[in-house]
């Protein structure tokens, strides 16, 4: 049985109009030794960031209802029966999280179906893949993506295929990324949207670029690799999370 | 071309123009690094890994010239600008002052080509900008018209590029910015400003002719130090008390070095003689005097140069204009302007106590 809770100290979104990014309770909050309060995990940077960003958007239109809605989701019994402390641990850090799943291994895309995730992100990869599985957009974190704070937050949407596998969640999402990323100017923005192909050439990339911009997304940065190694790029690049056929691969 | 309407949510059919320099080589095997066909890519000979390639990382400013998409910059906003970028996506901007030495550079791929079929030992070329992403399709359609091969793209989309310049293992950068280049330069990159100009003399397209100056360039800027605190005479007497002393590196040596190790391989070849690479020290250093020293630096180093020429404090330009450079590099802005108004292609390179001075009266 799932059971949604909201988060009485943050501003609810309208989850229709809003971008619902779930994020798994143990890439937030980690096993802390002692205390009742967790510590702090892979995404909480990438928290950080969204929040800054929606700070930004409600200053720039106190009525913007395109907001990041934030959803923690935990995923296995454990978390499941530490609702309190998870809750009081999201207080004490001041986490802009509108509402909490507590739910297993079993019935945690359930969750982020009835909540009508666009973005699903996870440390573990079979959690990713099973969300995957059903539909949902879903990425890896804490692979290829950087914890250090940053006053940006930075997506990378990466591969070769990537226009022609969009599905239509990759769509909505992109569409609806892309939408937010226009409330603000080409400089100084909250938000960077990153593209990057890793084996094609310019035709291919010129093509990508072209494709993504019919669907709604005008990407910051744009990064041509034609076989060069990612790794090193990606370092500069320090996206908070990565999308796209290629984000696997090392 | 792109066929793009202002309102992108009408385009359904999306047409790259294809280069015509895509043709499949024969001596190329599938490998899985090949592009692949079934992403509609065309075979093409495959890009070197960074770490064994000469990269040579090129800024659109100075690739092409884009006075006209600057001003608008200026004038009106990046906002305005991107648009006036997209609206003119079909068409392809004219040469910068580094396209003649990119399209040497190929040449000279071309010719390793034909020798060492699997090595990877080439010029790399990327293009490295601060433009952001909206700008990508118009460089693709301009590089596709005038025939380049360009497969590589960092659009840092106002980051700084720095932190890329290394992580494509850059050996050289050319840029029309003098703050990034200095900056470049800090961390160890070889790296020059370039200048658009108007009067080009024509350059030579089956061979690159690279130029360089000796002080605070191939080596580190001491002895301009010395003339520039105490005079001629003293640096004479310095270089001349000094002349077994070897001088310590300057900002291009890298550079330099990377281009003798390419060289070797046509000697290796047995060709010496029809090198399509061939590379000039122009110094204001006297032959007989304080030119030994140089001299001899550059023999310790296991570094040839083809050709070197001293000035003896004599001006520039005109050799400059007999030897035809695709690019010549010096530390004062004095003789990058010099050599410019007689047609040559002159890259600065903001390095050491010159650039305390406004203008060098020669060195």
């Amino acid at each position: 049985m799932v059971s949604t809770i909201a988060n009485v100290d943050v501003m609810q979104k309208d989850a229709d109009k809003a971008l619902v990014v779930a994020i798994s309770c143990s890439a937030v909050l980690e096993d802390a030794d002692d205390g009742d309060v967790y510590a702090a995990g892979a995404a909480f940077a990438l928290l950080q960031a969204l929040k800054s960003v929606n700070r930004q958007l409600v200053a720039a239109n106190p009525d913007e209802s395109l907001l990041f809605d934030v959803l923690l989701v935990t995923t296995d019994e454990r978390r499941r029966r530490q609702s309190a402390r998870i809750v009081s641990s999201t207080k004490h850090y001041g986490l802009e999280v509108s509402r909490f799943c507590f739910s297993g291994q079993e019935d945690f895309v359930e969750c982020l179906l009835e909540n009508q995730a666009q973005l699903f992100l996870s440390t573990e990869p079979e959690e990713v893949a099973l969300a995957s599985q059903r539909g949902v957009l879903s990425a890896l974190l804490g692979h290829q993506t950087w914890s250090s704070p940053s006053e940006q937050l930075r997506v990378l949407l990466c591969g070769d295929d990537v226009v022609a596998t969009f599905t239509p969640a990759t769509q909505r999402f992109w569409s609806q990324l892309g939408a937010l990323r226009g409330r603000f100017g080409v400089l100084d923005s909250p938000v960077s949207v990153s593209v990057m192909t890793a084996h094609g050439g310019r035709q291919h990339f010129g093509a990508i670029l072209a494709g993504l911009r019919s669907r709604g997304l005008k990407a910051d940065e744009a990064h041509c690799l034609a076989g060069a190694p990612r790794g090193p790029i990606l370092e500069v690049l320090r996206p908070h999370f990565l999308l796209g056929d290629l984000a696997w691969l090392p | 071309m792109v066929k793009m309407s202002v309102d992108p949510v009408k385009v359904k059919e999306l047409q790259i123009c294809t280069s015509s320099n895509g043709e499949k080589r024969e001596s190329w095997k599938e490998t899985d690094e090949l592009q692949e066909d079934h992403l509609g890519l065309t075979a093409k000979p495959k890009q070197p890994k960074p770490e064994n390639a000469v990269t040579i990382a090129v800024s659109t400013r100075v690739l092409f010239r884009t006075e006209l998409e600057e001003k608008v910059f200026e004038q009106h906003g990046v906002e305005e600008y991107l648009r006036y970028q997209i609206e003119h996506e079909n068409e392809p901007f004219a040469p910068g002052p580094a396209f003649p030495f990119v399209k040497a550079l190929e040449t000279v791929n071309a010719r390793l080509r034909e020798l060492y079929p699997q090595s990877e030992e080439l010029f790399d070329i990327v293009l490295v900008t601060y433009n952001h992403a909206h700008v990508g399709i118009r460089l693709i359609n301009t590089i596709n018209h005038h025939n380049l091969f360009i497969e590589r793209f960092c659009m840092t989309g106002g980051s700084s590029p720095i932190g890329y310049l290394k992580a494509w293992q850059t050996n050289l950068y050319l840029s029309a910015n003098a703050e990034k280049v200095r900056e470049a330069l800090t961390e160890g990159i070889a790296a020059a400003t370039m200048f658009t100009t108007d009067k080009r003399t024509e350059v030579s397209e089956t061979q690159l002719r690279v130029a360089f100056d000796g002080d605070a360039v191939l080596f580190s800027d001491e002895s301009e130090r010395i003339f520039k605190a105490h005079g001629l005479d003293k640096f004479f007497e310095h270089e001349r008390a000094n002349e077994d002393t070897l001088l310590d590196h300057g900002p291009l040596k890298g550079f330099l070095e990377a281009l003798g190790k390419l060289q070797k391989k046509f000697y290796a070849k047995g060709q010496r003689l029809d090198c399509p690479i061939r590379t000039f020290l122009v110094t204001a250093r006297s032959a007989a005097s304080s030119g030994i020293r140089a001299l001899k630096t550059l023999r310790a180093w296991g570094l040839e140069i083809d050709e070197a020429l001293f000035l003896a404090g004599a001006p520039k330009g005109p050799m400059l204009e007999k030897i035809r450079p695709h690019i010549y590099f010096d530390d004062q802005m004095f003789h990058v302007e010099g050599a410019a108004e007689m047609g040559t292609v002159a890259a600065h390179v903001p390095y050491g106590v010159a650039q305390k001075h406004n203008s060098g009266v020669g060195e």
